[in-house]
């Protein structure tokens, strides 16, 4: 059984830290390239949204590569995400590509299903249940510690003195974090990753523009569809935040670790807006850009598919709340055929909107100051 | 005081409920006309870009109930069965609603939720009704009338016309039974000499004994209603052919639109075609591909019809 995992941001990463934990052999999934792109859209039916076809055309590099177990999740909510395996199953099997998919149902869906499914990649011989739990348990920290590492590249990518410097920073604690696997390494190498990130020369009295990143997990994760978009907003001199990440979509009980606000605050952030989980990262979307809004952040990206069912709806609900708090926020949908250009024209003009609208509070401000 | 119903989404399914709900209040209960094309531009104007054509009419409909009444009922319908999700739209309708037009009178949106015991989501009827000033003992007994209306099934199982030629309509009930919408797609079936056949006319019990079948449950009441439908149809041999009547960006309807269209691909089974609508989508185009689809479908009739060869006789093709 030769596994193989789609990709999505940080998700390699962990793959690989759970292949090494439990033994596992596995194909790495090569990153989204146009090819795979065109792959998945040949394939796809027609209005799906972009995540779907982009993971089809990844399975079908990887079985190319020698793969023979497609790995996937399933899903229970209003998105259409929890119906993807069975599509896509029935694509690459009507295509005659020889595989076998296996479906790891999220732990709320059924926990039984979640397990037994688990229990096929990792058989019993591999990890009795307490070391399942342990080293799941640590693979998720280190998920954490990963996660916690992209957010303060993005808060200092802005501000560096070098250019260059917070990721060259990124890539070394990230190298520190690889080879942790205890508890109590993944501890020392997160602080001393942490501590390496915090070296970086900054320049704190540069003034900034604050922008915020909301919007559906696989666009949001994946640099090849937002254009690397958090560090072309660094390399301009924004500091940044994302509110999405896979350890807080994972972590138990709503519990964000990487964004700070749990479900419960998102939700209470949201409600005067929208009342109701809406499945995907829909709630999440508004929630947290009302929460920005609040931290007073200059602007926010809100990054949805082509016709994401749950960011749609966000999408026509965010229109509300930036002209009730006057934070812009520009919603990019991305299909396969979205190019660089159109966005970055987009994001320029959403920086200048944001710049004209910082120096109008100050000019308020001073003459307030004569006043 | 006069309250607004939009003519839109699942009004087709509920509606009689929602505004006798409404009248046992003492309220008047004020539906949107019929969709027109005015409807449709008006509701595409204020509605997002990326919405499905149902929220943009649905939008339209709401802009028209906004100068003819006091509130606007627009229900959360969280789920429609038990075990089932609703589409996000429906969970997000009353929030997308009040964010479509700040002149709009406000929305009232209890929660519906036939998935869970009623009494979980009955209470917010109710508070409702005794907000806007009705009696305790008269609102409670509206909302009890409301619920069992709506436990006993909406809609009844319409007996299909008796025909030989009969063609499978699967689709939305707010785009199948919208005639503005559907571009008079059933009407036109008919004029060309088909009996169209709509997915409330296959029982129950049928959708449920083909759903089994599936290796992965469709977690979409309506979806689910369409693609069992469509499966019997292919089954039994009830029709002729199936035209999918699909909303363009509609989420849920791509997946199924690839499940019925995997489906239907195999040896044997009925003809299949698939028509996606939009704001911008014109009869002619739509009529042009009914003809195509019925003629393609007679023309393998009488092929396939027993004694069909000595029908046709000797070289007349």
């Amino acid at each position: 059984m030769r596994l193989a995992v789609p990709r999505m941001g940080n998700l390699a990463l962990i793959i690989r830290d759970l292949a090494v934990r439990f033994d596992l052999d596995y194909v790495e999934t090569p990153p989204f390239s146009e090819n795979t792109v065109r792959i998945g859209a040949a394939l796809a039916p027609e209005f799906a949204c972009l995540p779907l076809k982009a993971v089809l055309g990844n399975f079908v590099e990887v079985v190319e590569n020698g793969a023979d177990t497609l790995v996937t999740s399933g899903g229970h909510g209003p998105c259409r995400f929890g119906y993807y395996s069975e599509i896509q199953r029935r694509i690459l099997e009507r295509e005659g590509v020889e595989f076998r998919m296996l479906v790891l149902e999220p732990i709320t869906t059924s926990l039984r299903a979640f397990y037994n499914s688990l229990r096929e990649l990792i058989p019993r011989e591999k990890a009795s249940l307490p070391a399942l739990f342990r080293e799941l348990k640590q693979a998720l920290d280190k998920m954490v510690a990963f996660d916690v590492l992209d957010k303060r590249a993005m808060a200092l990518r802005g501000l560096e003195v070098v250019p260059g410097a917070v990721d060259a920073a990124l890539a070394e604690a990230r190298g520190m974090m690889i080879g942790a696997f205890t508890a109590k390494e993944i501890r020392e190498a997160r602080c001393e990753a942490e501590a390496r990130l915090r070296g970086v020369r900054v320049d704190t009295s540069r003034s900034h523009l604050k922008i915020g990143i909301v919007g559906e997990i696989f666009v949001v994760l994946e640099p090849f569809f937002n254009f690397d978009i958090e560090r072309w907003l660094g390399r301009r001199g924004a500091v940044v935040e994302r509110a999405t990440s896979i350890s807080d979509r994972i972590y138990p009980r709503g519990r964000h670790p990487v964004f700070g606000y749990d479900e419960d605050s998102v939700a209470a952030a949201a409600r005067p807006f929208l009342n109701h989980k809406i499945g995907g990262d829909g709630l999440l979307s508004v929630g947290a850009t009302v929460i920005y809004a609040r931290r007073g952040f200059d602007a926010v990206v809100h990054l949805l598919p082509f016709t994401c069912m749950p960011e749609v709806i966000a999408k026509g609900i965010l229109g509300r709340v930036s002209s009730e708090s006057g934070l812009p926020v520009l919603s990019l949908s991305i299909d396969e055929q979205t190019g660089r250009a159109g966005v970055e024209t987009r994001l320029e003009a959403l920086m200048d909107l944001a710049w004209s609208n910082r120096r109008a509070k100050e000019r308020s401000a001073e003459m307030g100051v004569v006043r | 005081m006069r309250i607004g119903l939009p003519r839109a989404l699942l009004f087709h399914h509920y509606g009689e409920c929602w505004s006798s709900f409404l009248s046992d209040l003492g309220f008047e209960p004020v539906i949107s006309e019929n969709t027109t094309g005015d409807t449709v531009i008006r509701g595409t104007v204020v509605a997002d870009n990326e919405a499905c054509l149902p929220v943009k009419v649905f939008a339209g409909h709401l802009l028209e109930l906004s100068e003819l009444s006091d509130a606007i009922l627009v229900p959360r319908v969280v789920s429609q069965q038990r075990g089932m999700k609703a589409c996000p739209k429906y969970l997000g309708l009353p929030d997308l609603a009040r964010s479509m037009d700040s002149a709009m009178p406000p929305v009232l949106a209890p929660v519906m939720d036939l998935g869970a015991t009623w009494n979980r989501w009955a209470r917010e009827w109710y508070e409702i009704a005794v907000k806007l000033g009705v009696g305790a003992e008269k609102a409670s007994h509206a909302v009890r009338k409301m619920v069992s209306s709506l436990r006993a099934g909406i809609t009844e199982t319409v007996e299909p016309t008796p025909s030989d030629f009969r063609v499978g309509v699967a689709g939305h009930l707010y785009n199948v039974h919208d005639h503005r919408v559907s571009l008079g797609l059933l009407d036109r079936i008919r004029e060309m000499g088909a009996e169209p056949l709509t997915v409330e006319q296959v029982p129950r019990r049928l959708v449920r004994r083909e759903l089994k079948a599936l290796p992965r449950k469709i977690k979409w009441e309506f979806e689910n209603r369409i693609v069992g439908a469509v499966l019997h149809w292919n089954r039994a041999g009830d029709v002729a052919g199936v035209i999918y009547l699909n909303s363009f960006a509609c989420g849920p309807g791509s997946m199924i639109g690839a499940l019925i269209d995997d489906e239907l691909s195999r040896e044997g089974s009925v003809p299949l075609m698939t028509i996606t609508l939009d704001e911008h989508s014109g009869e002619t185009g739509m009529v042009t591909r009914i003809e195509a689809f019925l003629d393609m479908l007679r023309r393998s009739r009488i092929d396939t019809a027993p004694g069909a060869r000595d029908k046709r006789g000797g070289g007349g093709e």
